[in-house]
């Protein structure tokens, strides 16, 4: 019997373990899913900047491959058959460009396929599309949306706001329907910001949890590659497919990671609040997190926790602006960097200089203390838990309120990235603008099942995910 | 270096390694921009000096000694 669905667009906006089953059941085509996804690729991806290249040929050859194959009786998985899309700073081979989102590279192609999309083919998952990004991850130094040769990312809530980076079009795209789910990378908060902006689920995994081989590298001990989807369940589903030791990665781990699925209903769980975690934050944040926190206790407990006073955000930032500078070395001191998009990144980095080796050193010594002292609070706690985002998306023509700038405070994200913890961030409302709202989950390190299993509990009592721009 | 040194002069001093590099490169406004980000370098490694660590501290990175195999 040939499969009779998709081809319609009854497929969008369903999370990937529900077209899985349809997959794995053979109510779902493959083929018409990649095809039903590849048209809104092209038909709606230039409205959010979303898509630097369609990988159409690729695709409809990977979703024929599953399709074949699960006819065959030989299913492999919860992504076979899945399309998905890359942020466009993983190689991929067969002539698909890889510009790391920035225009001295726009036309510049690998011959080999990063570690991460070689395991999702394997996965038997299908890769419809490589995903616009914030310039080199943003790690020049933007100040503002419009930041990429492909124009600032939009949000599917709000054409007249940013859909937050650096991958940009990784979260658009997950919101807009255009693909079950995206591939994006963090140093410091590259995958909560877009997930957070546009009302979908980030997962930053542990580091050393995925292999960054064939990703353009920012910094070197703060680069993670994860998972946006609909939901904090869809995100176990990629994490298993894509985590797991590389040989040419040493930085990966010797882990083994299995996603068992959302886990019993009624658990209880104790989360954390960083004392003062709202300072700062919108009205409208503020009061969707306090509504928040009233779910989670019913979830389990809500205590208060403090960190010892350290520089959380100072560590993290000379890390950041110390390895970025020395990763685009040759691009800085050639000049190279005059010919990218944003402004202010043709010259914030050369101030890069003026971090010395011992002030770099210093950060990485104190990292060492953040890494206990973090470890310190959350070991009695399954997750802390915080607004995904201080605020809600910029404007597009507005100035963009950073940490990495040191325009606004972000210990989380200090803390979580700079002692490479995993956290996720799912959507809890919205605020100003019509705009989503989030609320994020950072765990111990390698406890990503449990930080998924709380989301998991918040979305089960809860509706936020459920909802979806209108994008027709 | 004390830490009591004035940022000012700290600043002017790296502006002036940037400038000497770079300075071709830059128009008065971004030089401008550029010293506000040197500023904020300046500020993070303050912080950072400030805080006491012994000499057991080590950073935190890994680092092995390499040979080919077998």
């Amino acid at each position: 019997m040939a499969p009779r669905v998709a081809g319609s667009e009854d497929v969008v906006f369903q999370p990937v373990r529900a077209l899985a089953e349809g997959v794995r059941t053979r109510r779902i085509s493959p083929v018409k899913l990649a095809e039903t996804f590849l048209d809104r690729l092209e038909r709606l991806g230039p409205r959010y900047n979303a898509v630097v290249t369609i990988t159409r040929d690729r695709a409809l050859e990977q979703a024929r491959r599953a399709e074949a194959e699960i006819s065959a009786g030989r299913y492999r998985g919860p992504l076979h058959g899945i399309p998905y899309g890359a942020k466009d700073l993983l190689a991929t081979s067969g002539g698909i460009p890889t510009t790391w989102g920035a225009a001295p590279f726009k036309d510049r192609v690998f011959d080999f396929d990063a570690t991460a999309i070689l395991r999702l083919e394997a996965a038997g998952a299908v890769l419809c599309a490589k995903l616009a990004m914030v310039e080199l991850a943003g790690g020049m130094g933007y100040r503002q949306p419009n930041a990429a040769f492909t124009g600032p990312g939009v949000n599917p809530w709000n054409r007249d706001a940013w859909s937050g980076g650096s991958s940009s079009g990784s979260g658009s795209a997950v919101a807009a329907g255009l693909v079950p789910f995206a591939i994006g990378s963090e140093t410091w908060g590259s995958i909560l910001s877009p997930a957070g902006h546009c009302g979908i689920a980030g997962l930053r995994p542990t580091y050393g949890r995925v292999s960054r081989h064939g990703a353009m590298a920012l910094c070197w001990t703060l680069d993670k590659l994860g998972p946006l989807a609909l939901t904090a369940d869809d995100c176990g589903l990629v994490l298993e497919a894509i985590a797991g030791r590389d040989p040419v990665d040493p930085t990966t781990v010797d882990r083994s990671y299995r996603y068992p699925g959302a886990g019993p209903a009624g658990r209880r769980f104790r989360f954390g609040v960083l004392r003062g975690v709202t300072d700062g934050c919108e009205p409208e944040v503020r009061d969707n997190f306090a509504r928040s926190l009233e779910v989670l206790k019913a979830l389990g407990t809500v205590d208060e926790v403090a960190l010892t006073d350290l520089p959380y955000d100072d560590i993290t930032r000379t890390i950041l602006f110390a390895e970025a500078a020395s990763a685009f070395e040759d691009l800085i001191e050639s000049g190279g960097i005059a010919a990218l998009t944003a402004p202010e990144d043709r010259y914030t980095a050369y101030a890069r200089d003026a971090i010395l080796a011992k002030d770099y050193l210093k950060a990485l010594r104190l990292r060492e203390v953040m890494m206990r002292e973090a470890d310190r609070v959350l070991a009695p706690l399954d997750a802390l838990v915080a607004p995904g985002r201080a605020t809600v998306a910029a404007m597009l023509g507005a100035e963009v309120r950073s940490a990495i700038r040191g325009t606004a405070r972000d210990v989380m994200g200090a803390v979580g990235n700079g002692a490479g913890l995993p956290g996720l961030t799912v959507p809890n409302g919205f605020g100003a603008r019509g705009l989503p709202t989030g609320l994020q989950f950072m765990g111990r390190a390698w406890e990503e099942n449990t930080v998924i299993a709380a989301a998991c509990a918040y979305q089960s009592v809860t509706d936020w995910h459920t909802q979806h721009p209108d994008v027709a | 270096m004390s830490d009591d040194e004035p940022v000012a002069a700290e600043v002017e001093t790296m502006l002036a390694l940037v400038r000497a590099r770079y300075g071709d490169r830059l128009d008065a406004s971004q030089l401008a921009a550029v010293r506000t980000s040197i500023e904020a370098i300046v500020q993070a490694s303050r912080a950072l000096r400030a805080v006491r660590l012994t000499n057991a501290d080590e950073p935190a990175q890994p680092f092995a000694a390499y040979r080919a195999e077998p």
